[in-house]
């Protein structure tokens, strides 16, 4: 094989995995509220958006990388905690839409106030790592010291939240609330309590997500609107991985990553979202509920 | 007898009353006022029908198109004396609340929702202008139809795999189309004229029956607006009576039922996806109606107008108005019509820097906040809210 297209084929390939990884990342926090509340969170991009803006911003020039990153954190899990105590406990029960209308109209508030505060014009993060890419015999490869960051940190990100639902006693109580609210609260579960953690949790996720998607780059930047389209793709990863499935999140936030890496690179930018919409419609076609989730049987 | 007299004496005394009113007018205004006398003939005509309740129960439809009548009867008379650019709104508004009403179908029919319905007026807005560029000679009617088949079909291919799902998936996969759509139109810029978008060939002017009708007398211009309006308040107001009837037909009530109880829907034999895929199809091709009339209105259709954050403000208007009402639809597009006005006025008023960040993102901040706030506190917005406090007035008054 010619070796410029193989160099060019592996960088495609990273190029891609590190948007997938956001992604997935997205998918899952996805995921993580819609499993425990039902509630698919229209506003899972805008409120850990506002966070970086709060820890980053704010601080700016104060504090280093890392103490932003730790405020931002704590911004995030406080924005969580309150969306859940006081604007979704009322919907719990309620028709479906009416959570969708809450969270749009949650959006947009939080993008319109973030542009108010502090305009729309891109604020750059400063950069833990180069995010000059290391080069392969002489061939720039698409993974810089940052991008190898980003793909790390997702994977810390991913393995952690994996591995406290499957291995805590707190996370074995989460599945519990979410799957027999019930049977948890008689047997001494505080459902409430882990709700509002499971919102936490979700808003930590996209707050390091945020962080990554717009540090790093020459291009990018901190915008309130910097997590609309990736809310996009994270949704259509979610829907195509099935919304019930953490893992089928991650995997097809991965996949959709490196797939709309190849398409921009060999068809066109415009074509990118539209392929992805594309992967989609077929995906439901073909297995409604999710590539990864069993079907399941709804009992009356 | 003489109770039976005193019985009928009643409606034929009002009769005469109106038949003599009517003839007065006729004969009193002079040529100039022929619209003006039409407009209140017609006004009692459709006031007498709906007065009988008789009448009401035993032609339902014939009420709902007097209904209507008189509805646009009254929006036609008040466009004849108001400005260009009030016109222009009004136009506007009428042309979302078309938009509106197809969401509130959706919703009020389906218990679904769409967060892309500014894409599908995009799509209609497109056609519209792609068709009037490569077919000048069409009648204005005939691509309007065109404009809401394509707008239909898009819809078709987008509801069919989502409605079959429960959950939020419709809501998440118009989402994503109504991001994607910016880029749709860029992928084919060649016709769709990029980012610049597309002017209609010829303006549309007003006929000359028209100028003549009304006897406007104004300029050229005023007198296109004054028609485009009242075209523009026509075709909404043809919507609204077919939407009525639907809402009322076999089919709303279907889809009344797979919105209240799927399971009992099943069991007596309804095809949920069916009545799913109905309600999306229908409502997709209403929002290209209403983008086709846009179009038409301004003359031109530009790729811009159509981003997500237009499905956010149809969503807003719709639930602010009342969602699943048809009072809703029209509450809904008499805020958009003047939604610019009250918030530069609100800017002003509240001493903002007009050029500042606040003021360009009040609009966000005041449409979501009360998005948030009608949701949580009045779900069916305010014709709900209106129909509530009307329900509690009629309690209270005795008999």
């Amino acid at each position: 094989m010619d070796p410029f297209l193989t160099s060019r084929i592996v960088s495609d390939i990273l190029g891609g995995l590190t948007n997938g990884v956001t992604y997935g990342m997205v998918a899952l926090s996805l995921v993580l509220i819609w499993r425990s509340t039902g509630i698919l969170n229209f506003a899972q991009g805008a409120m850990p958006m506002f966070a970086t803006y709060i820890g980053f911003v704010v601080f700016k020039g104060h504090l280093d990388y890392w103490a932003c990153v730790g405020i931002s954190v704590l911004a995030a899990a406080t924005i969580g905690g309150l969306t859940e105590r006081f604007l979704v406990r009322g919907l719990y029960g309620k028709p479906e839409i009416n959570p969708i209308v809450v969270m749009v109209g949650f959006l947009i508030v939080l993008e319109a106030v973030a542009a108010g505060i502090w305009s729309t014009t891109p604020q750059s993060l400063p950069n833990p790592f180069s995010a000059f890419d290391w080069h392969l015999a002489g061939k720039p490869l698409a993974l810089s010291p940052f991008t190898l960051y980003e793909i790390i940190t997702a994977l810390i990100v991913m393995i952690a939240v994996a591995a406290l639902f499957r291995f805590t006693k707190l996370g074995l109580q989460l599945r519990a609330s979410a799957m027999a609210p019930e049977v948890s609260r008689l047997l001494g579960v505080r459902v409430g309590r882990l709700l509002t953690l499971g919102w936490i949790l979700a808003t930590v996720v996209g707050v390091i997500t945020t962080i990554l998607v717009s540090g790093g780059g020459f291009f990018s930047g901190l915008t309130p609107q910097v997590m609309d389209g990736i809310f996009a793709y994270g949704f259509i990863a979610a829907a195509i991985g099935g919304l019930e499935s953490p893992v089928g999140a991650i995997v097809a936030g991965v996949v959709l990553g490196v797939v709309n890496q190849f398409v921009e690179a060999y068809v066109n930018q415009n074509a990118v979202i539209i392929i992805a919409l594309a992967l989609l419609v077929v995906s439901l076609m073909i297995r409604p509920s999710g590539v990864f989730t069993k079907s399941t049987q709804r009992r009356v | 007898m003489n109770l039976a007299w005193t019985r009928r004496r009643t409606p034929i005394a009002v009769a005469l009353a109106l038949v003599t009113t009517v003839a007065i007018l006729n004969v009193a205004t002079p040529r100039r006022g022929i619209a003006l006398s039409l407009s209140i003939d017609v006004a009692i005509a459709c006031l007498v029908a709906l007065s009988l309740s008789s009448f009401r129960t035993s032609h339902p439809v014939v009420s709902r198109a007097a209904l209507t009548l008189l509805g646009l009867d009254v929006a036609l008379f008040i466009t004849f004396f108001l400005g260009s650019s009030t016109n222009f709104n009004l136009a506007t508004g009428a042309s979302m609340s078309i938009v509106l009403l197809g969401l509130s179908f959706l919703t009020g029919a389906s218990g679904q929702i769409s967060l892309g319905n500014g894409a599908f007026m995009g799509v209609g807005a497109f056609v519209m202008a792609v068709w009037a560029n490569h077919h000048a000679t069409t009648p204005i009617v005939v691509t309007l139809l065109i404009a809401v088949v394509s707008g239909a079909l898009v819809g078709l291919l987008l509801g069919l795999p989502a409605t079959r799902l429960r959950g939020p998936y419709l809501a998440g996969m118009t989402l994503a189309f109504a991001v994607a759509f910016i880029f749709i139109l860029n992928s084919f810029s060649s016709w769709t004229g990029g980012d610049s978008g597309l002017q209609l060939p010829t303006a549309a002017t007003a006929p000359r029956w028209f100028d003549g009708f009304f006897h406007v007398g104004t300029s050229p211009l005023a007198t296109t607006t004054l028609y485009l309006t009242d075209f523009t308040l026509v075709v909404a107001g043809v919507a609204f009576f077919f939407m009525a009837n639907l809402f009322a037909s076999r089919t709303g009530r279907t889809m009344r039922l797979v919105r209240d109880n799927d399971v009992a829907a099943e069991l007596v034999g309804i095809s949920l996806p069916r009545a799913r895929v109905t309600a999306f199809v229908v409502s997709a091709g209403y929002a290209a109606l209403g983008g086709a009339l846009l179009t038409l209105i301004d003359n031109s259709a530009s790729p811009p107008t159509y981003s997500f954050a237009l499905s956010v403000t149809i969503l807003s208007l719709i639930v602010i108005g009342g969602i699943g009402t048809i009072p809703g639809a029209i509450i809904g597009g008499i805020i958009y019509a003047f939604s610019v006005n009250v918030i530069s006025w609100i800017t002003t008023q509240s001493g903002l820097n007009p050029q500042g960040n606040f003021a360009s993102q009040l609009n966000g901040i005041i449409f979501g906040g009360l998005l948030i706030l009608t949701m949580l506190f009045a779900p069916f917005g305010l014709a709900g809210a209106a129909r509530l406090m009307w329900h509690r007035v009629r309690a209270r008054r005795p008999g």
